[in-house]
């Protein structure tokens, strides 16, 4: 390790370990600390913040006592409470059992309306702690109690939109180019244009510009007789990059959807492939986040179409032709409110981007007097289970002044169609559908029992162990109880201060049989101890011996464990993972604290003892 | 020592012994996985799993009662305790309001734990998964194995490994337990610790063998017997604490890792027999000699046992 240290004489080189091992023990001790103070979710309070708004809002604004006197009322006993601004109502609060904050953070949502309500949790520990950057470990779901998702991304259909969109944009290419002798076809991988010879120039021109707005496609060309094909379809790579995309897209989109509901520590990562993993800790209740999260709700403007186009539904019957081109979609607008019109029907009310805007500008300046129909688009699941888009034309009206990047949307069904689609618009939509494949709650309870049950564990299986080492081996069984409780230690210090470890109760587990496995290590180096001392070797080159000798197999059957914890951490998901990263993790410590640490301590032990007896080993 | 060269010593026999127990446990194993199948957990089937409390003790059979009257579909039922059930329904089953009627009972009194949902896709590819991962860490602890050990006693290790898994396997066959992800982390954790038994046998095998080589005093039986008797210790006490905890678990940790704490219990057990009656038995089968042993010092070992 240190290379000049073979120079200096042998006490000061030890030293110069001892010195970096004790280092390394009192900073993971340290990163440790934090777990003793477990972290208490506070409920923020705060008046729904929107520029338009605030005046008439400011009047009905519930006031701080009556906010209180309303948990208390309802069984969530307020602990504690914290005024955070003077003028407006914003509130900190710490119920008595904090595992009823999800359900007060709903009771609150329907009773104030004006309320906004986040679920926050607050370290406890001492504030040099948290000025280090310490934080305790993340548990998992199960031991904290929440609502999981997994969601499937339909990639086939989401490349299936996007050809459709190619097919419908080539029309109008051809359209444009005036390039009469092209015609436009669907096929099974996509479209494809036919051209006579006569038409091979305007052919030319159409493919260059399909091919030049739709980078992620690729042409090939055949002939058959005189008439030229060419295919369009996904290349290998633009299929790769254009899955990639719409996952990214797809993942921030739900990461702006949680925001929007209020749910501050969630969790959401790519699964695989074309699943997104979704951990909501401490929510309750999943029908509101599943009615959001997987919602694929968007919103397209259209100009009208008198020949040609597509039809689409009218959503109170019959139907209409539209311009297969959107003016501009859903993903240009910045902001959405729901509200009401002066009949008291809902709205949303709309601001755009600055591209949105001006598309909107320019069009509406050139048709004034002329229709425009919003298009609400949804993916829903048929009885044959297939993903199905269903798009309805649910408002058409003539423009009748030059709009600007502000606008509303009327005829909304209901006020809660009103308000989800405001928080879809603003949160961004989906392009590509979603399904739930998997969902699991565990309540409050549950997660608070686990811990509780793994806890208990944990300390009986370390009891028996301790007692058992002290038993057998006294004083070198001191040193390896000492050893354990360090790799304790040193595994919590290490789970706490890496990044993205999460404790689950499968981790937990992990942890005790780490506690059990980890005896190993010391078990075989006093097995080779004691064998060194009866070939008669004086006690402290015995233990030296005894350390050298050990270590190659300590080595052998720990690594065994650790391709083994690997290869679980790359497959496993959620508790699992927790599983294999403890297992890992546990190994590392156990050696370092079974060969590295112990050795010193016995050392230590040992040479003390020799110098109080004289030479008498 | 007792003279192994004429007569088998008891280490010789009860080794001998235990192998044919090996064998044989291996079979019942397989003849319980082939007549009775695995009785899968939802992570690997996919469907519906409720956990749910009642306020009053209710038995399993009136409480499944109850909930056939307004569930119409098939569902299964398990207490955990007379206030403590889970109940199970398969992906297709139509959404009964069972539950919401359940909860409002207000005699009941009836609290959702926990709900789950797992998709029948997702729950096959987690099977597949598993399985991968079962493979996988087999491939891989294999390569290690050939690399440091000769390949006989690589081959008794593997065997002894393959051995701890399939008796698990068969227990759970056998016993009907819920085979489920969590079990199938405990069968890759039985892995690597099966192995460690095997290795540290093997790795006493191997030095005696080098240490004997010059004079060949002993038979290879001799030496394997001796290399079982002075790690004797060592298993017996690691096997020990590490039962210990996994018992604690077992005892305490409540439902969701029974079927874990289980299957790493008899995993160990069985790992032990398995690290002396196959693991070091097999490669004196197979003919190991101290030829096998001798100057090839590898030289990574050499290395490694420098590194420190």
């Amino acid at each position: 390790m240190l290379k000049n240290s073979s120079k200096k004489p042998q006490l000061q080189r030890f030293k110069i370990s001892y010195m970096a091992m004790f280092l390394a023990l009192v900073l993971l001790a340290l990163s440790a600390l934090p777990n003793l103070y477990p972290a208490k979710s506070w409920l923020h309070l705060s008046t729904t913040q929107s520029q338009q708004h605030s005046q008439q809002l400011l009047a009905n604004t519930p006031s701080q006592k009556s906010v209180i006197d309303f948990l208390n009322q309802h069984g969530f006993l307020v602990e504690q409470s914290i005024q955070v601004a003077q003028n407006s109502l914003s509130l900190n609060v710490l119920l008595q059992e904090p595992t009823k904050s999800a359900a007060a953070q709903q009771a609150l949502k329907s009773e104030f309306t004006q309320l906004n309500a986040k679920i926050v949790t607050h370290q406890t520990s001492p504030d040099w702690l948290q000025s280090l950057g310490l934080a305790p470990i993340k548990l998992g779901l199960d031991l904290n109690g929440g609502v999981l998702f997994v969601l499937d991304v339909d990639l086939v259909k989401a490349q299936q939109e996007q050809l459709d969109s190619a097919y419908e944009q080539t029309k109008t290419i051809i359209r444009d180019e005036k390039a009469r002798g092209v015609r436009v076809q669907k096929n099974a991988h996509g479209f494809e244009l036919h051209a006579l010879p006569a038409a091979k120039s305007d052919l030319a021109v159409v493919q260059a510009n399909v091919l030049k707005r739709f980078e992620r496609l690729m042409a090939t060309a055949h002939s058959q007789g005189n008439l030229t094909t060419v295919a369009f379809s996904f290349s290998e790579q633009g299929s790769n990059a254009f899955d990639k995309e719409v996952m990214s897209q797809t993942l921030t989109t739900l990461r702006g959807r949680i925001e929007e509901l209020g749910i501050t520590e969630a969790v959401t990562q790519r699964q695989g492939k074309q699943r997104i993993r979704i951990e909501l800790p401490g929510v309750q209740d999943p029908s509101e986040a599943k009615r959001i999260i997987g919602a694929t709700a968007s919103l397209d403007f259209y100009q009208l179409k008198e020949i040609g186009g597509k039809t689409f539904n009218l959503q109170n019957g019959g139907s209409i032709n539209l311009d297969p081109i959107a003016i501009f979609s859903g993903q240009h607008i910045n902001n959405a409110h729901a509200g009401r019109d002066e009949w008291g029907k809902p709205l949303v009310q709309l601001s755009l981007d600055s591209q949105g805007g001006e598309a909107m500008s320019a069009f509406s300046k050139r048709n004034i007097g002329k229709p425009m129909a919003t298009v609400y688009s949804e993916y829903y699941k048929n009885t044959k289970g297939e993903v199905v888009k269903k798009s309805e034309v649910i408002n058409v009206a003539n423009i009748a002044q030059h709009l600007s990047s502000q606008f509303s949307i009327t005829n909304m069904q209901s006020p809660q169609a009103a308000q989800d689609l405001a928080l879809l618009l603003r949160a961004g939509s989906l392009t590509a559908p979603v399904t739930i494949v998997q969902e699991q709650t565990i309540g409050p309870s549950l997660g608070a029992d686990n811990i509780h049950n793994g806890l208990a564990a944990l300390m009986l299986g370390m009891g028996i162990t301790l007692a058992f080492m002290a038993l057998w081996y006294r004083r070198l069984g001191l040193v390896a109880n000492i050893a354990l409780l360090l790799n304790l230690t040193a595994l919590v210090g290490l789970m706490s201060l890496l990044p993205g470890v999460v404790l689950t109760l499968p981790g937990i587990a992990g942890l005790v049989l780490t506690i059990g496995m980890a005896v190993d290590t010391n078990v075989i180096i006093f097995e080779r101890i004691k064998e060194e001392r009866r070939k008669g070797r004086a006690p402290y080159q015995a233990i030296e011996q005894g350390y050298q000798q050990a270590f190659a197999t300590i080595f052998d059957a720990n690594i065994t464990t650790m391709i083994t914890a690997i290869i679980l951490y790359g497959i496993g998901y959620g508790p699992i993972k927790g599983f294999a990263i403890t297992l890992a993790l546990g190994l590392i410590t156990s050696v370092f604290t079974g060969v590295y640490v112990s050795k010193a301590l016995s050392q230590t032990l040992y040479l003390k003892l020799a110098n109080k007896r004289g030479a008498r080993a | 020592m007792s003279n192994s060269n004429e007569k088998m010593s008891t280490t010789t026999r009860l080794r001998l012994s235990g192998l044919v127990l090996s064998i044989l446990l291996v079979l019942l194993s397989v003849i319980g996985v082939a007549t009775k199948g695995l009785n899968f957990g939802l992570d690997f089937t996919g469907g519906y799993l409720t956990e749910f409390t009642t306020a009053v003790p209710i038995s399993e059979a009136e409480l499944a009662k109850k909930i056939s009257y307004y569930h119409h579909d098939d569902f299964t039922l398990s207490a955990q305790s007379s206030q403590h059930f889970q109940l199970r329904e398969a992906e297709q089953a139509s959404t009964s309001p069972w539950l919401a009627t359940l909860t409002q009972d207000e005699t009941l009194g009836a609290e959702v734990l926990s709900s789950s949902y797992l998709g029948s896709q997702v729950g096959d590819e987690l099977f597949e998964q598993g399985c991968l991962a079962l493979f996988a860490a087999m491939v891989a602890v294999m390569i290690y194995l050939a690399l440091r050990f000769e390949w006989r006693l690589a081959l008794g290790s593997v065997v002894a490994l393959m051995h701890d898994v399939v008796v698990v396997v068969g227990l759970f066959a056998w016993l009907q337990l819920d085979f489920n992800l969590t079990v199938l982390a405990s069968l890759l954790a039985i892995i690597g610790y099966s192995l460690n038994d095997s290795i540290i046998v093997g790795d006493r095998v191997r030095e005696l063998l080098r240490l004997d080589s010059t004079t060949q005093q002993a038979s290879v039986n001799t030496v394997i017997n001796e290399s079982i008797k002075s790690t004797l210790t060592r298993t017996l006490i690691t096997s020990g604490t590490t039962l210990a905890t996994v018992a604690s678990v077992w005892l305490l940790a409540g439902a969701p890792l029974q079927g874990f704490s289980i299957a790493l219990f008899v995993g160990i057990v069985v790992g032990t027999l398995s690290s002396i009656c196959i693991a070091a038995t097999l490669p004196q089968l197979l003919g190991l000699r101290h030829e096998n042993y001798q100057v090839k010092v590898d030289e990574q070992s050499q290395a490694l046992m420098d590194m420190p």
